[in-house]
């Protein structure tokens, strides 16, 4: 089947991005395909290119950057959300005038109609919030 | 059928009275997180009714030290048995 | 019976007062998308989202917008389905008429039809 995660947790601060990260691997792991993770609420700080966790403790935002590469699977992040939590990558940094980016690569800044579709089109969606 | 996902205890949050509301009759739940408190005895009688209907998550359980405390009528299930909760559910709604 | 009310594409629950959080703010904009996808769209306001519909609401003390403006607009993008959780009224002992919009209430027997009616059901 085809699948999609709205995650809205920010790492750390709560569980809903650990659970969705287990959740994410346990599906494809079924055989199933994880189309997308759609990055809403505090969820958005998953792409934060600068977090550095302590080395002993879980590092979410390079798990997902490797769950994307190993299979294929988008990170979506809601721009609007990411914009007002300092989530910028190149484009929106320029167009702001920050200097630097916040967004870890391979995340995508997206609008809230990516979501509309992926509910849409895959067979489930799961949420997972703080 | 639809599967719903709890993950507030019921001694903390009233948001498990929610999930309840939305229930049908032939609906899961699934305790994650810290909803698996949920599943201990003496805070399982808030889920009075779901008799066959009710999951816990393994290793929200283990990592909160409350594995072997679960209530008998609470079925608990790896993650693995959460994808396959959805995969039976025609969807999933959560409550947090 | 509200028959009608039963089905749709995508189900909003709205369980958040306004101001407190982004909570209700989000799940609006996500409600207001996907209407102007194309999608048929119906917004459940339960427990304290009923808070939402308050008759009289104003901007935050640092200017914040809110979200009354937003729920204005609903019936523009075509979002007339608007329930609300009889329990939730009760609980802040709110009647429909003192509601800023026209809704439908909904009783707790209903609820349960209501979500396993739409083919998609977010929580907000």
């Amino acid at each position: 089947m085809r699948y999609a995660i709205l995650l809205m947790g920010a790492p750390y601060s709560d569980q809903a991005s650990h659970s969705a990260l287990r959740f994410a691997r346990a599906l494809v792991d079924r055989g199933h395909h994880l189309e997308a993770v759609f990055f809403y609420h505090d969820g958005v700080y998953n792409a934060a290119r600068l977090a550095a966790p302590p080395q002993d403790e879980p590092h979410l935002v390079d798990a997902w950057a490797s769950l994307s590469f190993e299979h294929q699977v988008s990170l979506q992040v809601c721009i609007a959300a990411a914009l007002r939590r300092g989530l910028l990558d190149e484009r929106e940094a320029a167009r702001h005038g920050k200097e630097g980016t916040s967004v870890q690569p391979p995340f995508e800044l997206t609008g809230l109609g990516q979501l509309v579709d992926l509910g849409t089109r895959c067979d489930r969606l799961v949420t997972f919030g703080p | 059928m639809l599967l719903h996902v709890v993950n507030r205890s019921p001694a903390t949050s009233r948001t498990y009275q929610q999930a309840l509301a939305g229930m049908s009759a032939d609906d899961r739940l699934l305790l994650i997180e810290d909803g698996v408190q949920g599943a201990l005895p003496q805070l399982v009688r808030h889920y009075a009714g779901l008799e066959g209907r009710l999951f816990a998550l393994k290793e929200d359980l283990a990592s909160r030290g409350l594995l072997g405390r679960c209530d008998a009528s609470v079925q608990v299930i790896d993650v693995d048995g959460f994808v396959e909760l959805t995969e039976e559910a025609d969807r999933t709604v959560s409550w947090y | 019976m509200h028959d009608h009310l039963y089905d749709g594409d995508l189900l909003v629950i709205l369980r958040h007062g306004p101001h407190g959080s982004s909570w209700l703010k989000e799940g609006l904009d996500a409600a207001l998308v996907a209407a102007a996808f194309g999608r048929h769209v119906s917004l459940l306001f339960m427990g304290e989202g009923v808070m939402a519909l308050m008759a009289g609401q104003q901007a935050g003390p640092l200017g914040q917008k809110g979200t009354a403006a937003t729920l204005d607009m609903l019936e523009m993008y075509d979002i007339e389905t608007l329930l609300v959780d009889e329990q939730g009224l009760s609980l802040f002992d709110l009647s429909c008429d003192e509601l800023m919009l026209e809704v439908t209430c909904v009783s707790s027997a209903e609820l349960a039809r209501v979500l396993s009616g739409h083919r998609l059901v977010l929580t907000f």
